[in-house]
């Protein structure tokens, strides 16, 4: 037990360091000195901080939190246009997705290794524990529901 | 064997009993409503005067019993029972009648059931059927007013004072049962007094006065009347009065008009050219008829109501669903002398079915689907409204002249039962919800496999190290 403990602390700090000068060098250097005033250089160095500091798994939830609000939207814009005649269709439909997106940032923020601190007692896997265990309540709900 | 014995005593007094029954049924071969006649009339001279009349009620099954008004055994009731089934009133020759026929045991008579049929003529009108007339709202003139009319009286009878006024039979009407229209030209001779009708939603109208008739002093000595009482057709000559509990007291301003000399009169209008038999025999039979419940009696034989969709369904269920579509049926007999035939709707009325909670939520017509020799049956189907509770399917037909139809039968409209609803994908408007959660569910399943699949890099280094 002990050298384990041992070997993974080093490469864990090894890691996080080399992460935290990355992200200095990048940013002052390049992005802030020269091109502050282009908004389109401003995103493009938004979504390169993303792309390379945000870790995998955070990254497919928000993928995830993205088309869970395509979806809505779509569902929404039905009810708006068409009418919301099975009004407890139109309630199971739309509230499966808004109830699937909160639940989906619940995990975001449990897992995110930025939010350890705050979670503690949490680990990772037991925050998607928790996330399946209420989507598939949610589901059996939203499904009855629907009738 | 005693037992035996007794049994068989016992079967041969019930043989012997049908077989009375069945005598005394058809001997009394009674009216509807009842037999017993009462007439209170004066004199024997009178029941002459008026024999015709009283020898086609006997005709017609009914047992007349002649009493004078001021009989002291005379009595409407025994025994808290009425011991006449109707009851007619000529005018009395003395100032009233006597105390058996107050107002108060007359109106007591018509709760019980009892008919009324009161003559009076304008020199006598006691001031017992004053009373009573003012209770049923029916205005009488005074003393001694007569009615008469200069154009539409008898040449014949020769008269100064057009006093014997000649009325049409009332004009047939398309919303109502004509039972006194008869035919169109007949004339009814009529001397007395008209009388003016009140408010009341139960009085109707037998005979009208003609437009240019009019009622006055006759006592002043007037070529023409300075102060007509009452005239025009504002004016009846005969009205009735049918009580909730469809007993029936009728009034007639002239005893003379049931009188032989007026059955048989040959009258003639002026400018006509030919004199004609006065129709009274005929208008005062039916005039009889109608008071005594031979006419215009409506009786509900059945009543129906069940599922129209379902061939098995129980008849007449306490409980029916919302949306449900429900058949409801009334079967209605009409008594018409002596059988019962099929009551028919008049073509400018309408029998309706109200279904009700407080209020009706539908008043549907009820049309005719099926006629037997002695009924028509009313059929109506509707969809039971979105409203759960306790409704009443209610028919209230309350229409002059004839018998008063409220018939009211409560079920309980309960609301869908959870299983029953339309399932969300038999309604094509719920599929792009129920997409929706398909596209949630499927996105979630490919969600975990994902992330479980993407564990991180540091974890799985751990594990390597370990093993």
């Amino acid at each position: 037990m002990p050298p384990k403990k041992n070997v993974s602390t080093p490469s864990s700090t090894s890691a996080a360091p080399s992460a935290a000068v990355a992200t200095p060098i990048s940013t002052p250097q390049t992005s802030h000195n020269v091109p502050s005033s282009n908004p389109i250089s401003i995103l493009e160095g938004i979504f390169k901080n993303y792309s390379q500091s945000t870790p995998q798994r955070t990254k497919l939830i928000d993928a995830f939190l993205g088309f869970l609000v395509i979806t809505g939207v779509l569902q929404f814009v039905y009810c708006v246009v068409a009418g919301n005649y099975p009004f407890n269709a139109f309630l199971a439909g739309f509230s499966a997705t808004v109830g699937q997106f909160v639940l989906t940032a619940s995990l975001r923020i449990q897992s995110n290794p930025a939010n350890k601190s705050e979670f503690a007692s949490v680990s990772p896997e037991r925050a998607f524990a928790d996330f399946v265990f209420c989507s598939i309540i949610l589901h059996l709900f939203c499904t009855n529901f629907i009738n | 064997m005693r037992l035996q014995l007794q049994s068989d005593m016992a079967s041969r007094t019930a043989f012997l009993l049908f077989f009375v029954n069945l005598f005394v049924s058809w001997v009394s071969a009674t009216p509807l409503t009842g037999g017993r006649v009462l007439a209170v009339i004066e004199e024997q001279y009178d029941s002459t005067k008026y024999s015709q009349f009283l020898m086609d009620l006997k005709g017609r099954g009914y047992d007349v019993k002649l009493e004078p008004a001021k009989k002291d055994t005379l009595s409407l009731f025994e025994h808290g029972e009425k011991v006449w089934d109707h009851v007619i009133l000529f005018p009395p020759k003395f100032k009233g009648y006597g105390p058996a026929l107050t107002p108060q045991k007359l109106l007591e008579f018509t709760k019980l059931g009892g008919n009324v049929l009161i003559l009076t003529s304008p020199s006598s009108i006691p001031e017992q059927v004053r009373e009573l007339a003012r209770e049923l709202d029916i205005g009488l003139p005074p003393k001694d007013y007569i009615t008469v009319d200069h154009f539409n009286y008898d040449t014949v009878s020769k008269s100064e004072k057009h006093d014997v006024i000649l009325a049409n039979r009332p004009a047939v009407s398309p919303a109502v049962h004509n039972y006194f229209s008869g035919k169109q030209d007949d004339l009814i001779a009529f001397r007395g007094a008209g009388h003016t009708l009140g408010n009341g939603p139960l009085l109707v109208p037998l005979l009208t006065a003609p437009r240019t008739a009019y009622t006055y002093d006759s006592k002043e000595d007037f070529a023409y009347a300075q102060d007509p009482w009452a005239a025009g057709t504002q004016m009846q000559l005969v009205s009735a009065m049918q009580a909730r509990n469809n007993a029936r007291i009728t009034l007639v301003g002239s005893v003379d008009m049931f009188s032989n000399e007026f059955f048989d009169m040959k009258v003639q209008k002026p400018g006509s050219t030919k004199p004609q038999k006065t129709a009274n025999k005929e208008f005062c039979r039916d005039v009889a008829a109608w008071t005594f419940g031979e006419k215009g009696i409506v009786k509900v034989n059945s009543i129906k109501h069940y599922l129209s969709n379902e061939p098995n369904a129980p008849v007449n269920p306490n409980m029916y669903r919302i949306k449900n579509d429900v058949t409801f049926e009334i079967e209605l007999s009409e008594y018409d002398i002596d059988r019962w035939v099929p009551f028919k709707v008049p073509s400018g009325d309408s029998l309706q079915l109200e279904f009700t909670m407080l209020d009706p939520y539908y008043r549907v017509p009820l049309l005719p689907s099926s006629t037997s020799s002695n009924a028509t049956t009313f059929t109506t189907s509707f969809k039971i409204p979105d409203q759960h509770g306790v409704f009443a399917f209610r028919v209230n037909y309350k229409r002059p002249y004839i018998t008063y139809i409220d018939e009211k039968y409560s079920v309980t409209v309960r609301h869908f039962a959870h299983d029953e609803y339309t399932r969300s994908w038999d309604i094509s408007g719920a599929w792009v919800w129920i997409a929706g959660i398909a596209v949630t569910i499927i996105g979630w399943i490919g969600f975990c496999a994902l992330w479980l699949w993407s564990a991180p890099a540091a974890a799985k280094v751990g594990v390597k190290k370990t093993q």
